[in-house]
């Protein structure tokens, strides 16, 4: 034990430590699922007391939720083509530890093809577009629809809202998640995810 | 060894049994923003005249799935608390009287839904998704957030509003 502090051992303690200040891959359990009635495909991710669900949406059910809304043709068509998921991200609280559970989706990271990639945040789009693209109300709509960037979840605390990956309908493409639960920063992934394909190309 | 620890934490985390239903305490007393709205039948409501009881405010849209789940179960805990001097305000978040009157045919509300049109009101409180919910205690302060819905109508999150009335009493 006291040979492991001398400085033979030092590059070894320094690894060690290293490796607790990097962000702890957790065992997580992806189940994937899809839908009897419409075959919209699910990911459900759980690890700890984080769970995260990625359900598909179609671009015509994008484009359904946008044209109610005072949005120019192009970027409801830049949203209907954006591999947008209804999104549900909960602390179960299944631990006894109470700890919050904190998600900033700026970390989160996608591989598509051999590029890895931010996520398409709300903030972005919101920035890109003039009042004919989308007017203030139309905005508020995406401002509130789309998932937050940071949020912290106590435990039982859960919330909906849309997150969007910017590549085309039927892409595929691997989630790298991360979150922090009290001081620990954890990771994970959900491989293999399934962008929905538009509507004429669905079998 | 740091995949052995990360294992173990995580089985043991998963074993554990859910969380019920919670309301999560906000410190620090931190005073509700005021705010005057008007509901779908035309009446103007102000936080600040509903002082001295408390106050579930809930800031939804029709379009949110988990805010039309909740909707029926806060509909049942109003009629069972409006006789205790507790008070609940929907807030509708950017739509108008007649998506709302629509959408109430399917998920009637007997307690007053006020319209946040611009969105004003909202970027006032720490409201970052919805449904979120506040539980405001009789002194104004907001002793109590819900992200995500609730069972309003059960027991425990109604005891905790209860609670807010004698507690806040001098």
């Amino acid at each position: 034990m006291v040979a492991f502090f001398t400085s033979k051992f030092l590059p070894m303690r320094i690894v060690s430590v290293l490796l607790f200040l990097l962000p702890m891959p957790c065992v997580a359990e992806v189940l994937r699922s899809a839908n009897e009635e419409n075959g919209l495909e699910k990911w459900h991710f759980i690890a700890g007391d984080i769970e995260i669900e990625l359900v598909q949406r179609l671009p015509d059910q994008t484009r359904a939720l946008f044209m109610n809304h005072a949005f120019s043709k192009e970027v409801i068509e830049q949203l209907a083509q954006s591999c947008m998921f209804q999104t549900i991200i909960r602390n179960s609280g299944k631990s006894s530890t109470g700890q919050a559970v904190a998600i900033d989706l700026t970390q989160w990271r996608m591989r598509h093809g051999d590029k890895m990639d931010s996520i398409l945040l709300k903030e972005p789009l919101l920035a890109s577009w003039s009042d004919d693209d989308a007017d203030p109300a139309a905005k508020l709509v995406v401002r509130w629809g789309m998932f937050p960037t940071q949020q912290e979840y106590l435990p039982g605390d859960y919330n909906w809202g849309l997150t969007a990956y910017g590549i085309p309908p039927g892409s595929t493409f691997d989630l790298v998640v991360s979150w922090q639960e009290g001081p620990t920063q954890h990771s994970g992934e959900i491989s293999g995810i399934l962008c929905a394909p538009d509507v004429d190309k669905l079998k | 060894m740091k995949s052995v620890v990360s294992f173990v934490v995580c089985c043991l985390l998963v074993t554990a049994a859910y969380a019920g239903q919670t309301l999560a305490p906000v410190p620090g007393k931190v005073v509700a923003p005021d705010f005057t709205l008007q509901d779908t039948s035309g009446k103007k409501h102000t936080l600040s005249d509903y002082r001295g009881r408390p106050v579930i405010i809930n800031f939804w849209t029709t379009w949110c799935p988990p805010c039309r789940e909740e909707l029926p179960s806060m509909n049942r805990a109003w009629h069972m608390i409006k006789e205790e001097g507790i008070a609940m305000l929907a807030i509708n978040m950017g739509e108008d009287e007649d998506t709302i009157f629509i959408f109430s045919a399917d998920y009637p509300t007997d307690f007053p839904v006020l319209m946040d049109r611009t969105g004003e009101v909202i970027e006032q409180w720490p409201v970052k998704g919805l449904p979120t919910t506040y539980v405001i205690a009789p002194d104004g302060t907001i002793a109590y957030r819900a992200i995500g819905s609730r069972e309003w109508d059960a027991q425990e999150l109604l005891d905790s509003v209860r609670a807010l009335k004698t507690s806040h009493t001098h």
